[in-house]
Parts: structure tokens; sequence; C-alpha cells
């Protein structure tokens, strides 16, 4: 038997689905593998396994750019199947989520409860599992480990396992919540999640204002992200700063804000703030403009990486890869910065060399790390999109080694391309 | 009898007086909080510095000896023992704050540091170090970050690992490795996340990077006198649904009550209240003067006969005696005290409150309950005698009934006091064979030998620790 009809046999045939070749990484995928339960997942990972084979594992497709190359894939394992909510309990304010499911629907679900969803990626059509698995960050929320209560899990071998859980305080056994997220489907295929929601604010508004250049501009905009109702707070260059508030930004660079939470707050916030930055009010339109910014890449085949510093060094971090040419969207109290570099030519690698040493330099003065988010393939085949790992290489690989041995899940894109 | 090599070895590393082998030395080593599990180690070592750390770890792999850090030995788990004659590498003495950064809010400790001394230093900055386990005072923020500790504020401002940024370790083979950065952000697998609570068994923390916060502009405390411990539960539940997290929520039910205006901490409480609900909002002035009134409103309809705000930081200690003072109380009644930690779904604790009550009284314990409400962690207490065999036989077996009556609610083993000795053999009861070997994984990922303090968090054919009823003198 085939594997492919071993596969079909295992999960039925409507979970296996032949289509057109899609490119991803330079490997060409024409099936995909589309478990609509925990069963066929597991089922269809027990054929992989026996079989060898190796599967790209994705969500809503979002974030493919991200990560390394992809070493092989006989197929695409789509979580998209394993969908909707299993529980969204309003007194508690905790869901439990099948993976699959669209981030947008599901805060829609959850608002009309009186809850907001604390994950707010960039891309169209983000579900729950591509966020958790790739960490993804938007302009409102932190890292998405912090609302992880627990995790349901398939690994390569097909055994399901379930760590944390609904409760919001829990010490029984390892986290293993917090090595799953973020790992890039790696380690094992999240099939569901607990998360825990916040209170939806009583009131939010969003603010612009120009900034002075440099260290000035940066200090003002780090004082106006600390204030309590404060939960977004960007510092844009001005070239990009136009593509949201052309009016501000023909003053210089901009600082976008947005308030959220009890109105008394919002308003005692709101006069000091324009009183300090000469801010004016904008239409809450500029989140979403904002998110597209984070995520996108205006020259094609360009170079996106996303860098960490400390909030104090944002500024320096900053003026270093503006100077090399790059454009700038800086989270400073979150210590976040997301830069953007022109590459023309196909194997242009000396632009992406001085893209490399201006963000190390950046990360040096600032204190942090960087990942190369999005790149050509040619530049991604030369190195390790998130660095390298250096000491801890040999810890990767045996977490690796302990969870997926024979390399099914996502062989490569992970740090360390395991 | 000690090895001599290995203590010489030992001794090598960290020098005479630093390496603990007489048994008058090692007894006060045999438990950590939990007094009831005992082992002895057989030896103790005091490293001053990270290199020593690293230097007895490597001996003790040499020697094929099992080693566990401990830092104030306040947990209440038995995390801390070293079965199978281990050694214990005590870090009391790493004890420096080593960088404070103000304006990127952040301090590097070593693990020694003592949780509230942290916040102390901070302190006049207008910054504080959140997690505040009930002994802060004496744990450490090494004991804090194997542990996942917890606290009465974790509500809002969540556990141990929502703020530790990076860590340096020695991993058990000797090497030291850096897990996470300063900002926060890391490339690769979250080992910070995986290590926080893994309860000494992934390595040995030489430091910590952790997130300071700022001081909140108010707080206000507020004590409210229900008829019964439902209708206490019934207004947590009416806050948290109400889209309010105050720092603390607090129930004290009538038996605490009872025991705390009959012993030398009375606060003063109404002895005919059925229990009693402290309440702890922060923040912006003007936010929690809006939370207070509202707050008021809420528990109000859910039933509190009485409502009191703290006037003044006097009384919001006061305030919080009546909660603190609860083990003291409870501790006047008999020798020995049995702290339970389980956590379940919040709209169950009321349900769950009646079987654990039903539960001692079915097998004639003084039990008693104070517990975070807000986060459905139950801290039933129960008072008993050691020396009374059949009375320490009728706590044990209470003890697991309580924990099976929480699993089948849909919680968990362990709130904040984690597994270690004293629960592993309960982890089946939540968790599959799949689910612990998915655990059994990461440790054989950072110690393929098994010598990193063993025997603990998960479950293991070993049982060399006594517990029982053995003579504190024994």
């Amino acid at each position: 038997m085939s594997a492919l009809d071993a596969l079909r046999a295992a999960v039925g045939p409507d979970a296996v689905v032949e289509h057109e070749a899609v490119d991803v990484d330079g490997v060409s995928l024409t099936e995909s593998l589309r478990p609509r339960s925990g069963e066929e997942l597991a089922a269809g990972l027990r054929v992989l396994s026996e079989r060898g084979m190796a599967a790209l594992v994705c969500g809503g497709g979002s974030r493919l750019c991200q990560g390394n190359l992809l070493k092989r894939a006989d197929l695409a394992l789509e979580a998209t199947g394993l969908d909707g909510i299993r529980e969204l309990d309003a007194e508690d304010g905790v869901v439990h989520v099948r993976a699959g499911t669209e981030i947008a629907g599901l805060r829609e679900a959850v608002r009309a409860e009186g809850w907001e969803l604390p994950l707010d990626p960039p891309g169209a059509g983000a579900s729950v599992g591509g966020a958790l698995a790739s960490a993804a960050v938007g302009p409102r929320f932190g890292h998405p480990r912090d609302i992880v209560l627990g995790l349901e899990v398939a690994l390569a071998s097909g055994s399901r396992i379930r760590f944390g859980g609904r409760v919001v305080k829990n010490v029984t056994g390892y986290d293993l919540a917090k090595l799953y997220t973020g790992s890039f489907g790696s380690l094992g295929v999240i099939e569901a999640a607990w998360l825990r929601l916040r209170p939806l604010p009583e009131s939010s508004l969003c603010l612009a204002a120009a900034l002075p250049d440099g260290a000035a501009g940066f200090e003002r905009a780090l004082a106006a992200a600390r204030r309590p109702s404060v939960r977004v707070a960007a510092h844009l260059d001005r070239a990009l700063a136009a593509a949201i508030d052309p009016v501000t930004a023909r003053e210089g660079n901009v600082l976008l804000l947005e308030l959220a939470g009890d109105e008394a707050l919002l308003e005692a916030d709101l006069r000091e703030l324009i009183e300090e930055t000469g801010a004016h009010q904008v239409d809450g339109v500029v989140i979403e403009r904002l998110r597209a910014i984070q995520g996108g890449i205006f020259h094609p085949g360009g170079l996106r990486l996303r860098l960490s510093s400390l909030p104090t060094r944002v500024g320096e971090a900053t003026e270093i890869l503006a100077r090399d040419g790059g454009a700038v969207l800086a989270y400073p109290a979150r210590g976040l910065l997301y830069v953007r570099f022109p590459v023309g030519l196909s194997n242009d690698e000396r632009t992406v060399e001085a893209a490399e040493r201006s963000a190390r330099l950046a990360v040096a003065a600032g204190g942090g790390g960087f990942v190369i988010e999005e790149a050509p393939d040619w530049a991604k085949q030369r190195r390790d999109v998130f660095g390298d790992p250096g000491p801890l290489f040999p810890l990767f690989r045996a977490l690796k080694h302990q969870y997926d041995p024979n390399g099914v899940l996502n062989p490569g894109r992970f740090a360390g391309r395991i | 009898m000690p090895g001599p090599d290995l203590v010489t070895s030992l001794r090598g590393v960290v020098g005479d007086d630093a390496c603990l082998v007489r048994p008058e030395d090692l007894f006060v080593y045999e438990a950590d909080g939990l007094t009831l599990h005992r082992a002895r180690p057989r030896a103790v070592v005091l490293p001053r510095e990270k290199a020593q750390v690293a230097g007895v770890v490597k001996t003790c792999r040499a020697f094929g000896v099992p080693f566990v850090a401990r830092g104030a030995g306040t947990g209440l788990s038995g995390g801390a023992l070293a079965l199978d004659g281990g050694v214990v590498i005590e870090c009391a003495r790493m004890n420096q704050i080593l960088e404070v950064n103000l304006e990127d809010r952040y301090a590097v400790v070593q693990p020694g540091v003592i949780n509230l001394e942290l916040s102390k230093a901070v302190a006049p900055h207008g910054l504080f170090y959140a997690p505040d386990p009930s002994s802060q005072a004496a744990c450490t923020i090494g004991g804090n970050v194997a542990e996942n500790s917890g606290g009465p504020h974790t509500l809002k401002y969540g556990t141990t690992t929502d703020h530790v940024l990076a860590l340096e370790v020695v991993l058990p083979d000797g090497e030291f490795a850096s897990f996470g950065s300063r900002t926060g952000w890391t490339q690769g697998y979250d080992l910070v996340g995986a290590f926080v609570g893994s309860e000494g068994t992934l390595g040995v923390v030489t430091e910590a990077t952790v997130r300071l916060l700022e001081l909140p502009q108010s707080v206000e405390t507020l004590l409210a006198v229900f008829p019964d411990v439902f209708s206490a539960c019934r207004s947590v539940g009416a806050i948290i649904g109400a889209g309010l997290v105050p720092a603390s929520l607090e129930v004290i039910d009538q038996r605490t009550i009872a025991a705390v205006e009959a012993s030398v901490y009375a606060a003063g409480l109404p002895t005919d209240a059925g229990a009693m609900l402290l309440i702890e909002l922060d923040g912006p002035s003007v936010v929690v003067s809006r939370e207070v009134e509202r707050v008021r409103g809420l528990i109000s309809q859910a039933g509190a006969s009485r409502v009191e705000v703290a006037r003044d930081e006097q009384e919001r200690q006061q305030f919080w005696r009546a909660r603190k003072g609860a083990f003291g109380a409870m501790g006047r009644l008999a020798p020995d005290l049995y702290l339970y930690d389980t956590v379940v779904p919040r709209v169950k604790l009321p349900e769950v409150l009646e079987q654990i009550c039903e539960i001692g009284d079915r097998y004639h314990l003084r039990l008693s309950n104070v517990f975070h409400a807000g986060d459905g962690n139950l801290h039933p207490i129960i008072s008993f005698d050691r020396r009374d065999a059949d009375e320490m036989k009728r706590v044990l077996a209470a003890g697991e009934e309580i924990l099976r009556v929480c699993v089948d609610a849909g919680g968990v083993l362990s709130g904040e006091h984690g597994i270690g000795n004293e629960k592993h053999k309960y982890m089946s009861l939540l968790f599959g064979e799949d689910d612990l070997d998915a655990m059994h994984r990461l440790r054989a990922a950072f110690d393929p030998q098994g010598i990193c303090n063993p025997g603990k968090v998960l479950p293991t054919p070993r049982a060399c620790v006594e517990a029982g009823p053995v003579a504190r003198d024994g």
C-alpha cells in the first residue's frame, strides 16, 4: 500500500485532499492532511511516523513566511479542520478552543460574552493554534504564553497529550505549555488550548502625535507608553507613519497610542497626554493599519526583522537601523522593534548581510536579540533566521529528539534548523 | 557514612567550612516546610559563588550521586529533600542583588536573595517584585523559580513564571546555560518557561533576572461578612464576572474565624459570621475608588451582611491579620499542621468546599479553610498530632480524598506548593501515561542521567523517604 493510501485508510478518505501544487520554501506539496478530530490527527501522525514521512504543519497559513526553510515534507498537515469553541466560561473568563479556530471569529464570540481575547497577530485568517505555535504578537497584546492555561497536543508518535488545564493557577507537573508555545510545531501539533481572557475595557480611544527626532522622541514615547491606560504605544518613522496618519507624519516621526480601560482613567490620561505630546484623537482604524505594517513588507522580496531591546535603549537601536536604511516600527515599552530593509535583486546577499550587521549592532545596543521574520528563500538558505542557538543547540536537539525523533514535524523550520 | 572521596572532592570545591557532613548539621536538612516527609542527605554544601555550584554538580555527576538545590527550605511539598543519600546544595550564601535597573525595571539576583528583601530594596524607587508567597520574608528567589511560587496577589499579577525574564543555570552536566533575555524576548524554545516550576529537576539556578513593577498608586482593602461560605463564593464570581480584577480575593471560613478569634491572633471578627471575604483593589486612585463602590454593590447584592473598607494602613493590616493569623491560630490547636493545596474551577468552589468539610468531619479532624478564592486555590488546613498514629492515618486518608474530590471537579493537584515528594504518586489521578511520558521526556532532555533532584514531580517506583509518624527528634 502506498503511503497515501495507508494515510487514507487510517484517517478516512475525506481527510486527505489532493490539490494543485503549492510551493512552500521550494518544496512542492500536492496533498494535505486535514483532520477533523483529534483521533484523525493522531491516526494520521502515526502513519507519517511509521512511513518515515514529514509534514509541513500549519494553521491559517498566515505565518508560513516565518521560520527557516522546510527541509522536506511529503504533505501539508492543516489544522484548520480542528475548529470550534469547546467551552466558553463567561463567569470565569476562560475559553477552551480547538487549534484551527480563526482568531477573528473567536474574538467576536468572546466579546459577545463581555470578554476580550488577548491575541491580535497580524495576518488574515490567523488561527489560534498557529498564533500560539509561532508566538505571534500583535500591537495590543504581549506574548501569547501569558494567556495559555493549558494545551492539548498530538505528538509525532500519534500519542495525544495534555498539560495545564482550565484553572488559572496550576503547578501540577512541568509547564510544557510554555515549551510548546512558540515552538513552531517542531515538537507536536497543537490540537486545542485553554486560554485566559481579559475583561472588555469600558472604553477606548486612539491618539497620534508628532515626535521630535532622536532620543527626545523616544523618551516621550516611553513615558506615554507607561501610562496605566495605554495599551498600544508605537513609534513609527515618518515614512512608515505616512501610511497611517499622513498629516501627522509630515511633522516628523509619529507616536500612535491606544488607551483602553476605565473611563475616568482614560479622561485623565487623555488630558495629560494632549498636554505633554500635543496628541490628537484619531480613528480606531489606525490599529488595523499598524498591525498591517508590523506584518507586512512594502518591497516584494524584502526583508523584515524583529528585534528586542531594553525599553530605554529602543531609541538607540532604532537610530542604528535607520542609519543603515531600515524602516522601523518600535513598541518602546514592550521593547520590540520591527525593521524592514529593501532587497533588490535576487541573491543580493550583500544587502542581507548589511541588514544583519545593522541588526547585530542594534541588539548589542539594545540588550536583546533578533529574528529574521521574513526573507527571500535564497537568503534563508544561507542562514538560521532565528540566529545561531550557540551553546543551547544540544538542548534544542535533545528536546526535538525526545518529542519528534524521526523529524516528522516541520523539519528544519525552527531554531537551529531542527 | 559519607563516602570520603565524594566529601573530600566537595570540600575541594567549596572549602572545608562550607561542606556539612556531621549528623547534627545534616539534621535540619532532613525536611523542608512539609515536615511529614524526611530524608537525611549525605552532605550539604553551601557555595558562595556560581563557579562552586558548577563544581559541586560536576563532582556529584562524577560520583553518580544525586543532588538537589535548596533555598530557604520553606517549600511545602518535600521538593528540597535529598533522597537516596544525595547532596543538598544550599544556596543561602549566594544572596546578592547583582543589578537593579530602575529605568528598564528589572533586577538580576543570586538565587539566595530573599523574596521580600528584593521588594524592600526597590521600594524607595517606587517599584516592587510582584510574586509574594506567604513565606516571602524567608523564602528565596531561587526557590520561587523552582516552585513557580504564587501568593495572595496572583489573581492580578500572576505567578513567578510571569515575572522571570532570564535565567542562568547550571545544567545537570555541570555546564552553565543562559535562557531568555533581560528584554523578556527570546529566539528558540522558551526554556525559561519550561524551567520555572520544574522543582529543581532540570538544573540549579545561579542567577535570575526578574521583572520589577511600578508600585500601585492606591490600595484599598475591604472586609465583608457573609452568612455562609456559599454567598462569599458567589460574591467572588460576581466580582470577576463584572470584569473586575482585584489584587486579592481571600475567603476565610467559619471554622477559621472561630479558631482565629479564640487565639492570640484575634482580629475582632464576628464569631457568628459564616464566612468573610477579604478584597484588595489596587491601581490608579481614580480607578480604585470607582471599583470600591462597584464591589460594595456587587457583594451586598450577593448577600454580604456587612462591608468595611480599611480607613488606614493600620486597619488594613488588621484585616490581613485575620487572613494571615489562620495558620498560627490553627497551629495552637495541636502540635502539627497539614496544609493542603489544590485548585478547582472557581465556579465549583462552593460544592467542593462542602465536600472537603464533610471529609474532615467524617475523619474526625480539625479542618478549616482559608483560600485564594479568585484563583479557585483551596488551602484546607488540618491541625493534628503526629504522635497519634490513628489520627496521622486519618490525616493522610483525608488528604487523598480531598485530592480526588478536586480532580473530579475539574481541578488540579497543586496551585502553588508543587508536587515534590508529596503528591507525585497522585499524578496519575490527573494525567494519563502519555502525558506523564511527555513530562519524563522533558526531564530526560535536560538530565539524561537522572541525578538532578530525582524522585520528585513524576511518579517513580522509588519510595525511600519516610512518610508518616516520625518523631521530630527522630
